[in-house]
């Protein structure tokens, strides 16, 4: 039973109930229209547009996923570097409310929590969602009205595309791009048009030279970042997201304990975190967007909704570079049986991004510089000696039989 | 080299007049304003005065006055056997009509920004200064504050 | 890319005061600096020549917010020497105690500002937090957290609370530990010192001339300290050393004026044990203060940031004639050009934290 199959069952059910009779209606109602409405009357009808349709409600429903996921991973930033910092982080909740309730008219709250309001949190960011799009949208006089706005929108889309990419197990694929995990590398590389876009247009020397520096480092690191990638695609021998968790579901070292892929490759693995790192923009490679001294570098002119269009999708690329990562190193939606898969791939997921959670608010950050120098002369070398060694492996495995079981590829 | 030798070389200089110690570690004496360019590289170099604390600018009413601090931070001068930093005060008469006198600034760097600090507040003019403007005070404003004549006029700023 | 002038202007998260900061950059290099100031200044010289003798403290504590007891101190110490006044040794000792807690408190502030501008924003919290400790045991005696008016000209308002020590010793303990644990997150993190280290280079003898005191100038390996230099207050009959560091012979580097200042809250410690050993009882306010004093007089003394002077000239009357208040960030700031050019624009944060700037002494 996959997503597929239950969207396409919807999409009978709603074609039949709804769609069909409505268009049909139109067509007798109203002439001039009822010629292409009674055309998409029979497309609906047909196969092509049942499968169109199941399409188009697997995409919402793996977006509504993701958004969820979105606020989750926010949520779970905020109170770990709370945690971290000897403080409790948001606590506005809807208990919270009841006890504003009671405070305000005069009775003993029913729960006390220690005197003060409290819960668990989760209110606050829909509170900040809401004040970030009552705010005034500005546009400094000088800049370039239509690339200002259209930056934060090529920012977003591309990275929103990116959550109906990859699958989370493999009967939850609302993509069956053969080329998959290419596509997502595409589309996080869409991501530097948006920044110089924004930077360029807001006339302001400081975020230009954000966006620029912001381009100069995401550019640079793609290259080990890719480089890393092909390891993962020589063992498994294809793009697929679903064949390359096919691949470690199978390797195994020792005793039958599942190795997947950071293992065999822990260079590749190192060399990808820390790209991924660089690519998402968080600390430590967040300079561009420094506080410090280019006040928000390619984002300062930006207010209300488009600014929160930028926080948004940084945390969806965090949240889309850790089911990569999950995807091609940590064995994907791979795991013993009572839980299921997809729970699995949201488990390692966060996993990852709990651990990027803590460097964040452990660690300075790296000067500009210093993080190009990191990416060129260092990660890329190393990048390049983990393909050797993957070759090499794949040509020696026969001699290793009995310890180490990977699958035949070549 | 010791401290109360100083006060013997200081002595043998001509328009230096006044001198007196105020405390173990401090000389203070009154300069003539003629020479007074010479003799502070003289302090600097010779006598091993490489540090500018202070510049004082006094209106004495009938005329100005100019204190100068200077210290030895090094160590080279040495008060008796005690580890104390020498220092010495030397205080300069100016006109009324027209206070100038010459910079220290290349000497020391760091009395650039006392010397512009005294002319913004007090009208004192350096002679040689590379870049003598308001440092404390907005640009335009006229007149110097600190004077005992300066009266404040309650006027209307544009913003 | 061309050069061009860039505003770090006086609206900026970061920049620790209210200034102005103009740099040329060439790219990502700066070739040249020019810094502003002024948007802080509350004539308190002039002020202070309205005010009687003893007013003037609760202005003096307000001229450096981060670091107002050795402020206050300093104006003190200057007006006891042009009035001639004794001041009892239980006051001399009480005074070394807070100026002591003060310098403490001030370095936990520059420290909790200074993380930031690194990107390290738990060890702003880590800081402050610490921070609050201090503040309460100097609310004990004062009534306030930030603007004290404690030392008077004299001796102290008035005498410790009970129950002080014990306090003091049990947070002075943990502060301790504290210390500890942070040497291990800033000091040894590869990141820290990358951004910190060759960043911000000056020799000791180039300080001298561009005026550079304090822990900037021992930063450089020059072992020069107000404290015993030019002594006041009991100091000298304690046993306390000089911290400096070097990242190099003769020269600093931001790593090693951050060290001197670590360095600096752990001689603080020891200094303030040590006087509460040594405290005898007695009377903490002297028996004659004059109100009209005449002649000239000028005390320095060792501020947080470096060399705290006050030149007082009196005409015979209860009030100052001349006041002049020399602070130790006046000519820091002008020297920026001297430890800023050929460095990155992305370092500007960690040099000028490592300054220490408070802008309420530059611009009195």
């Amino acid at each position: 039973m996959t997503l597929f199959n239950l969207c396409k069952a919807m999409a009978e059910l709603t074609a039949d109930m709804f769609i069909v009779p409505m268009l049909r209606f139109q067509r007798n109602i109203f002439p001039p229209f009822s010629y292409p409405a009674g055309d998409l009357a029979d497309w609906f009808a047909s196969e092509g547009g049942i499968v169109t349709l199941a399409w188009i409600y697997a995409v919402n429903i793996a977006f509504a996923v993701g958004m969820t996921n979105l606020i989750l991973v926010i949520h779970l930033e905020r109170k770990i570097a709370a945690r971290i910092q000897d403080r409790r982080g948001p606590m506005l909740s809807l208990r919270a409310f009841r006890e504003l309730g009671e405070d305000l008219a005069g009775e003993a709250p029913t729960w006390r929590f220690k005197g003060n309001y409290s819960g668990i949190g989760i209110v606050q960011n829909m509170a900040d969602g809401l004040k970030a799009i009552t705010k005034e949208l500005i546009i400094p006089n000088k800049a370039d009205k239509f690339l200002f706005s259209m930056g934060p929108v090529i920012f977003i889309s591309s990275s929103v595309f990116l959550l109906v990419l990859f699958p989370l197990s493999d009967r939850f694929a609302a993509s069956a791009a053969p080329g998959g995990l290419m596509v997502i590398m595409a589309a996080f590389s869409i991501a530097p048009i948006g920044v110089l876009t924004s930077g360029w247009a807001s006339n302001n020397k400081y975020s230009m030279i954000g966006g620029m520096r912001s381009a100069a480092q995401l550019m640079s690191y793609e290259i080990p970042l890719l480089l890393s990638m092909a390891g993962v695609f020589l063992l498994a021998g294809s793009y697929n997201p679903i064949d390359i968790v096919e691949q470690q579901r199978e390797a195994t070292w020792l005793f039958g304990l599942p190795m997947w892929n950071f293992i065999p490759q822990f260079i590749g693995f190192i060399v990808f975190m820390i790209c991924i790192l660089a690519e998402v923009e968080r600390v430590p490679f967040d300079l561009p967007e420094a506080e410090a001294e280019l006040v928000e570098g390619w984002t300062t002119e930006y207010s209300g909704i488009r600014f929160m269009f930028f926080l948004m999708a940084e945390y969806i690329r965090g949240f889309a570079g850790a089911a990569v990562a999950t995807i091609l190193f940590l064995g994907g939606w791979a795991g013993p049986w009572p839980i299921p898969p997809e729970i699995w791939f949201l488990l390692k997921v966060y996993l990852i991004i709990i651990f990027w959670i803590f460097i964040r608010w452990s660690v300075p950050r790296i000067r500009t510089d210093q993080i190009l120098e990191l990416g060129w002369k260092k990660l890329l070398p190393l990048s390049l000696i983990n393909i050797l060694l993957v070759i090499f492996m794949v040509e020696i495995f026969p001699y290793f039989d009995e310890i180490i079981n990977l699958p035949e590829v070549f | 080299m010791n401290f109360k030798d100083l006060q013997k070389l200081l002595k043998a200089n001509e328009g230096v007049t006044n001198i007196s110690t105020l405390r173990e570690n401090v000389i203070k004496f009154d300069l003539d304003k003629s020479i007074s360019k010479e003799f502070f590289k003289k302090l600097k170099e010779e006598y091993y005065f490489e540090h500018c604390s202070l510049i004082t600018a006094i209106d004495n009413q009938p005329d100005f006055e100019l204190v100068y601090h200077l210290s030895c931070l090094s160590g080279e001068l040495s008060v008796g056997n005690t580890k104390m930093a020498a220092m010495v005060e030397v205080h300069i008469h100016l006109t009324r009509d027209s206070p100038s006198i010459d910079s220290v600034s290349d000497l020391w760097f760091g009395a650039n920004w006392h010397e512009r600090e005294a002319f913004d507040l007090m009208g004192i003019y350096f002679i040689g200064h590379p870049d003598l403007r308001r440092v404390l005070l907005p640009e335009g404003f006229a007149g110097h504050p600190l004077r005992k004549d300066y009266v404040y006029e309650i006027h209307e700023e544009e913003w | 890319m061309a050069e061009m002038w860039i505003s770090m202007g006086p609206q900026h998260p970061m920049t620790h005061g209210l200034w102005t900061l103009k740099v040329k950059v060439d790219g990502e290099t700066i070739v040249d600096a020019d810094p502003e100031l002024g948007y802080l200044h509350r004539s308190v010289e002039k002020m202070g020549e309205r005010r009687k003798y003893f007013m003037n403290t609760t202005l003096t504590d307000r001229l450096c917010y981060a670091s107002s007891t050795t402020w206050t101190h300093s104006y003190v110490v200057a007006v006891e020497e042009l009035m001639e006044v004794e001041v009892p040794t239980r006051a001399q000792y009480i005074r070394t105690v807070m100026l002591e807690l003060q310098r403490l408190a001030s370095h936990l502030m520059w420290a909790g500002a200074y993380m930031p501008d690194l990107g390290h924003i738990t060890g702003a919290l880590y800081f402050w937090r610490d921070r609050e400790l201090f503040l309460n045991l100097l609310e004990l005696p004062s009534g306030s957290r930030l603007l004290y008016n404690y030392i008077r000209i004299g001796g102290v308002k008035r005498d410790l609370p009970d129950g002080f020590q014990e306090k003091t010793e049990r947070i002075l303990t943990l502060f301790e530990q504290r210390l500890d644990e942070y040497a291990d997150l800033f000091e040894n993190s590869k990141i820290f010192r990358m951004r910190t280290e060759d960043v911000g280079k000056f020799t000791g003898s180039q300080a001298m001339n561009l005026g550079i005191t304090g822990p900037n100038l021992r930063g450089c390996g020059v072992k020069h300290d107000l404290r015993r230099d030019d002594t006041y207050e009991i100091y000298e009959e304690i046993d306390w050393d000089i911290c400096t560091r070097e990242a190099g012979p003769g020269y600093s580097d931001c790593f090693s004026r951050y060290m001197v200042r670590i360095d600096e809250m752990r001689e603080s410690v020891k200094i303030i044990r040590e006087c509460f050993k040594k405290m005898p009882k007695g009377p903490t306010m002297s028996s004659r203060v004059p109100v009209r004093a005449s002649g000239e007089a000028f005390r320095r003394t060792e501020d947080s940031r470096g060399e705290a002077l006050m030149y007082l000239v009196g005409d015979g009357s209860d009030r100052p004639y001349r006041w002049k208040i020399k602070s130790p960030m006046f000519t820091t700031i002008s020297a920026c050009p001297y430890y800023l050019k050929g460095y990155k624009l992305a370092d500007i944060p960690a040099i000028m934290g490592s300054i220490d700037i408070c802008i309420g002494e530059t611009d009195k």
